[in-house]
C-alpha cells in the first residue's frame, strides 16, 4: 500500500497516482440518488455528515458513518448504493421534526425552499446546519441538540447566497442588491448594507476577523466593515464579478467575472491584480494551506485547465509562473484541497472526477466517470473522505485507501 | 454528456412600446391552457408561482463586456436568473423574457451571443415585438427605443387593431416593414394571438427569414400608395387635414379600367413621374390629371386641391405617403366622399426618413471563404455599433453545406447549415440597422463572390 502524500520525489506521487487509478485506492464507497442537480455539499467542522443540497426539493444530512447501508454493485464490488426516500411534503414554514433515527442509519431530510433551494452552510463550531433558498427564508437548524428550526423570513427578492462569519455569531444574506445582517443569537436582522445600487452575486466573510465581509457584484469587488456605511475597500473593476472567496490567511481575495477573468486583491498592499485569459467564467477556487497556512496555493478552474498560483511572498502571483493542470475535457466546475495536504480533487461538465498531486506530478489519476456534469466536490476534515455532486443529483463518497485504513 | 443542441431550452424574448399588451399577453400565456410549462422573467423582483407557470421578476441590470466589442452589453440578472433556472431545468418546457416597455432589445440578445452557458444550454427561440397599432407612429417619430424593439424582432405582432382603419394599418404595416424587412407581422386585437405563435417561432429560420416576405426584395418605388378611383365628371376635390411632413408628392393618371391590371400599368408612368421634379402646389392649386408629379405643400390649416374632370372614368392616384397619415380624403362636386376600387401599397425607397432600415441581398454564385470573412470581419469592426441585426446564408466554394450565420451589433454566429438538397446554391443576406448604404453593402459583398 503507497504512503499517503505528502511526498517528496516525482517518482512516489507518479506511483500513488496510478495506484490510485488502476489500483482503486480512492474506491467510492457510498451513492445516493436525489431528485434533482446537487447545488452544493458541505461536510460538518467535524467530518461526521455530509449535508447536500438539490436545486429542488429537501436538503439531505447524511450521518458519515453510519448512514450509509452498502449495497453491493454488480461489477463494483467496493461501491455502495443507497437509495434516499421519497421526499416528504413539508409546507415551506414548517420546522422539521426531530427523528430519532436521523443519527442511527438515515439520512435526514430537512425542509425544502420553495420553489428552489439556494445555499446552505454549517456554523463554524458545527452545532447547526442553516439553509436559504429563494423564498427568502432562513433556516438554522439545531445539528447537536434536538429541537425544531429556527426560521427568519427575508425581504422578497432574487436570493442564493449567504455566509456565516468566522466566530459564528452572525449570518450575511445577500438578497438582490443589499446584505442583510442577521444575528444568529437573536435571528434578528441586525442591519443592512446597501451595495451601492448593484445586485450582490456572491458573499463571503474574512476567515478570522468576524466583523468583515467582502461581496462580489457588478461593478466588482467591495469589501465592508460592520458599522460602516461605505465599504472599506471598494475594487471598481469595471466588470461584474460573479464568485468570491477570501483567502484563508485573511490577505486575498478572489472574484471570477464574466468576461471571463479573475481579480485578486492583496488586503495588505491594497494592490489589485487582474487575470485574464481564461476560456470561460471561472465557476471555482480551492486554496491549498497544507504546509503552512501563510503560504497558500490558489486553484482556478477556468475552461478546461486548472491553474494554480502562488498566493505568498511580497507580490504573490505577480509575475509568478502558475502551475497548469491540463486533463479536463471540458469545463472544470468544481475543485477542492484536501485540508492537511496538496491532494486536490477536480470535478468537470465532462463528468469526470480526477485526483492531483499539482506540485509533484502535471497527470491526474481518474476517480471516477458520471453521465453528467459534477457540480460541487468536497473532501471531508479528515483527508480521507471525497464527496462529489452531480448535474442529475447523484452523490457519491469516495474513501482514500492508505495504511492509515483499517 | 448531456449539452447536446437537441436539449437546449428555447427562449422568447417579448419587448413592445409601453402600453403595447405585453401585460395582456403574458396573463394569457400564464393561465392559458397551453400545456407548457413557462419560466417568465418580469422586471421587478420576487417569484411566484401560477399553476404551471413560474414568473420571476427580475431587476434589469446591465453588464458591460469587455471583449472589444463598444456596444456589447448584456443582462447579468438574466445570467444569473437564467443560470438557476437550468439547474431546474426539466420543470420547464420554455422561457418567456419580458423587457420593459422602454427597453432596448439589443442588451438581452446579446446575452444570449456572448455568454457561453446561455449559448451552451438556451436557443434564442424568437423575439417578439407587440406594437400598439393605434400610438406606435408617435412613438417611432420620438423614441429611439421603440425603433429598435421593431428593428430587432423576428416576429411583430400588431396589436389593437380595432382601434385604426384598415387603410392605416396598411400604411403601419408599411413603415414596419421599412424598417424591418424580414420579421414575420400577425394582426391582432387584445393580444389574442394563439400561444404556439408566440413561442414556436422555430428559431433562427433562414428560409422564413428570406422567404417569408415576397416584397422584402422587391423593387422599392417613389410612392406608398397608388389606387383607382371612378371619378365622375366636375370637380374633384382632394382634402386633408394632417400634415405629417412639409409636403407630399401625388400623380393622378387616367386609367382604361378600374382594375389590378389598369393599376399596374398606371404604376410604371406614375415610376416615371416621379422621378421629374413636382411642381409646387400650395393650397388651392388646381391639378392636373396628366401624370404630372405635384407637390402638395403641407400646412396645419385644412387643405384643399382641386383636379378639374371633364371625362368621367377610372383615375389612378398614386402618393408620396399614405393618404391616411394626411387624412386625405376624395370628394366629388356635391361633397361626397370617393373611395378607391382598387388599391395597394408599395414598399418605398424613402422610407419616412427611416435611419433604421432593413437592406436585403441576393447573389447566385459561391463566395471566396477568405474575402468572406474579411468583409464580415471589417463590416462588423466599422459599422456593428449601428448593425443591430444580421442575418445569412452562403454558399462556400469548397464546401458542401449551407454556411448560415446571425449576428447582432458585432457579434457573429456561425454555423453549419446543412446540406443545400434540391435548393440552389445562392447567397441571401439580411441586415437591420441604422443608416445602411445599401448599394455600398451590396456592392461590397458581392467583391466576395469567387
Amino acid at each position: 500500500m503507497p504512503a499517503k502524500p505528502p511526498l517528496h520525489t516525482e517518482e512516489e506521487a507518479e506511483a500513488f497516482l496510478q495506484e490510485c487509478s488502476a489500483a482503486g485506492l480512492l474506491p467510492c464507497i457510498h451513492t445516493a440518488q436525489l431528485q434533482d442537480y446537487i447545488l452544493d455539499l458541505r461536510w460538518s467542522p467535524d467530518g461526521t455528515q455530509l449535508a447536500a443540497l438539490p436545486s429542488t426539493g429537501p436538503p439531505q444530512l447524511f450521518p458519515r458513518s453510519t448512514a450509509f447501508q452498502p449495497v453491493p454493485e454488480s461489477g463494483h464490488p467496493a461501491c455502495a448504493t443507497w437509495q434516499v426516500p421519497p421526499a416528504p411534503v413539508l409546507p415551506a414554514n414548517e420546522p422539521p421534526k426531530p427523528d430519532p433515527s436521523a443519527t442511527a442509519h438515515k439520512p435526514s431530510q430537512l425542509p425544502p425552499h420553495i420553489p428552489a433551494n439556494g445555499t446552505l452552510a454549517w456554523s463554524p463550531g458545527g452545532h447547526h446546519l442553516a439553509t436559504f433558498g429563494q423564498d427568502s427564508i432562513l433556516r438554522i437548524h439545531p445539528i447537536t441538540t434536538p429541537g425544531p428550526a429556527r426560521t427568519l423570513q427575508l425581504p422578497r427578492g432574487w436570493a442564493e447566497r449567504f455566509a456565516w462569519n468566522a466566530d459564528g455569531t452572525r449570518i450575511a444574506v445577500a438578497i438582490a442588491k443589499k446584505i442583510h445582517i442577521i444575528d444568529t443569537a437573536t435571528l434578528e436582522i441586525e442591519s443592512v448594507i446597501d451595495a451601492l445600487g448593484a445586485t450582490i452575486s456572491d458573499v463571503t466573510w474574512h476567515p478570522t476577523l468576524p466583523n468583515q465581509l467582502a461581496t462580489a457584484s457588478n461593478g466588482g469587488t467591495r469589501i465592508w466593515r460592520l458599522g460602516d456605511p461605505k465599504p472599506i475597500a471598494e475594487l471598481d473593476q469595471g466588470v461584474a464579478a460573479l464568485h468570491i472567496s477570501w483567502s484563508p490567511d485573511g490577505r486575498w481575495v478572489v472574484t471570477g467575472d464574466h468576461t471571463p477573468s479573475v481579480h485578486l486583491f492583496d488586503t495588505k498592499s491594497r494592490k489589485p491584480l487582474h487575470i485574464q485569459g481564461f476560456e470561460t467564467k471561472v465557476k471555482s477556487f480551492a486554496w491549498q494551506t497544507a504546509g503552512a497556512k501563510d503560504h497558500p496555493w490558489l486553484a482556478v478552474g477556468g475552461g478546461t485547465l486548472i491553474t494554480l498560483w502562488p498566493c505568498f511572498g511580497r507580490n504573490g502571483p505577480r509575475n509568478a509562473r502558475p502551475i497548469q493542470l491540463p486533463g479536463h475535457a471540458r469545463p472544470v466546475t468544481a475543485l477542492d484541497f484536501t485540508p492537511q495536504d496538496q491532494l486536490l480533487a477536480s470535478g468537470a461538465a465532462d463528468g469526470f472526477v480526477l485526483l492531483w498531486l499539482p506540485h509533484h506530478s502535471p497527470g491526474p489519476a481518474m476517480i471516477a466517470r458520471e453521465d453528467h456534469e459534477i457540480t460541487s466536490i468536497r473532501w471531508a476534515p479528515d483527508g480521507h473522505h471525497l464527496a462529489y455532486g452531480t448535474a442529475n443529483g447523484k452523490i457519491a463518497i469516495h474513501q482514500l485507501l492508505t495504511e492509515s485504513t483499517p | 454528456m448531456e449539452t447536446t443542441a437537441h436539449t437546449k431550452l428555447p427562449v422568447t424574448v417579448l419587448t413592445g412600446f409601453l402600453g403595447s399588451g405585453k401585460t395582456t399577453l403574458l396573463n394569457r400565456i400564464l393561465t392559458e391552457n397551453h400545456g407548457l410549462r413557462i419560466a417568465v422573467i418580469e422586471n421587478e423582483f420576487g417569484e411566484v408561482g401560477i399553476d404551471h407557470e413560474l414568473v420571476i421578476n427580475a431587476d434589469e441590470e446591465f453588464f458591460e463586456m469587455n471583449n472589444g466589442c463598444i456596444c456589447c452589453t448584456v443582462r447579468g440578472d438574466l445570467i444569473r436568473i437564467i443560470g438557476s433556472l437550468m439547474k431546474r431545468r426539466d420543470q420547464f418546457d420554455h422561457i418567456l423574457i419580458e423587457t420593459t416597455g422602454l427597453a432596448d432589445p439589443g442588451p438581452v440578445i446579446q446575452t444570449f451571443f456572448v455568454d457561453d452557458e446561455m449559448k451552451d444550454k438556451l436557443a434564442l427561440n424568437a423575439i417578439v415585438s407587440l406594437v400598439d397599432a393605434k400610438h406606435i407612429l408617435q412613438h417611432l417619430d420620438s423614441c429611439e427605443e421603440a425603433v429598435k424593439q421593431i428593428a430587432f424582432a423576428d416576429s411583430i405582432l400588431l396589436n389593437k387593431t380595432d382601434l385604426v382603419t384598415p387603410a392605416e394599418l396598411d400604411a403601419l404595416e408599411a413603415r414596419i416593414k421599412a424598417i424591418n424587412g424580414v420579421a414575420k407581422i400577425q394582426r391582432c386585437q387584445n393580444a389574442a394571438i394563439p400561444v404556439a405563435d408566440v413561442l414556436d417561432i422555430g428559431g433562427f429560420n433562414l428560409d422564413r427569414a428570406i422567404g417569408i416576405d415576397p416584397r422584402f426584395l422587391d423593387p422599392e418605388y417613389p410612392f406608398e400608395w397608388g389606387g383607382i378611383l371612378n371619378v365622375p365628371a366636375g370637380t374633384l376635390t382632394l382634402e386633408a387635414t394632417q400634415d405629417p411632413d412639409p409636403s407630399m408628392t401625388a400623380v393622378l393618371i387616367p386609367a382604361a379600367t378600374a382594375d389590378e391590371a389598369a393599376l399596374t400599368t398606371a404604376r410604371e408612368q406614375a415610376v416615371r413621374a416621379f422621378s421629374h421634379d413636382p411642381a409646387p402646389a400650395p393650397i388651392g392649386t388646381a391639378l392636373t390629371a396628366d401624370a404630372s408629379p405635384h407637390d402638395l405643400i403641407l400646412t396645419d390649416a385644412p387643405m384643399r386641391w382641386t383636379c378639374e374632370i371633364e371625362t368621367p372614368g377610372p383615375l389612378a392616384i398614386f402618393t408620396q405617403h399614405y393618404p391616411e397619415e394626411l387624412a386625405m380624403r376624395f370628394l366629388d362636386s356635391h361633397g361626397n366622399e370617393l373611395h378607391p376600387t382598387i388599391a395597394a401599397s408599395y414598399k418605398p425607397d424613402h422610407t419616412h426618413d427611416e435611419t433604421v432600415t432593413s437592406v436585403g441581398i441576393e447573389a447566385d454564385g459561391e463566395c471566396n471563404e477568405k474575402k468572406l470573412n474579411t468583409w464580415l470581419f471589417k463590416l462588423l469592426q466599422e459599422r456593428g455599433t449601428d448593425i443591430y441585426r444580421m442575418k445569412g446564408v452562403f454558399a462556400i466554394k469548397g464546401h458542401q453545406n449551407r454556411f448560415i450565420f446571425q449576428g447582432v451589433h458585432m457579434l457573429l454566429d456561425p454555423a453549419d447549415g446543412g446540406p443545400w438538397g434540391d435548393k440552389p446554391r445562392r447567397n441571401s443576406l439580411v441586415f437591420i440597422g441604422r443608416d445602411l448604404d445599401r448599394d455600398q453593402l451590396n456592392a461590397s459583398f458581392r467583391a466576395c463572390l469567387a
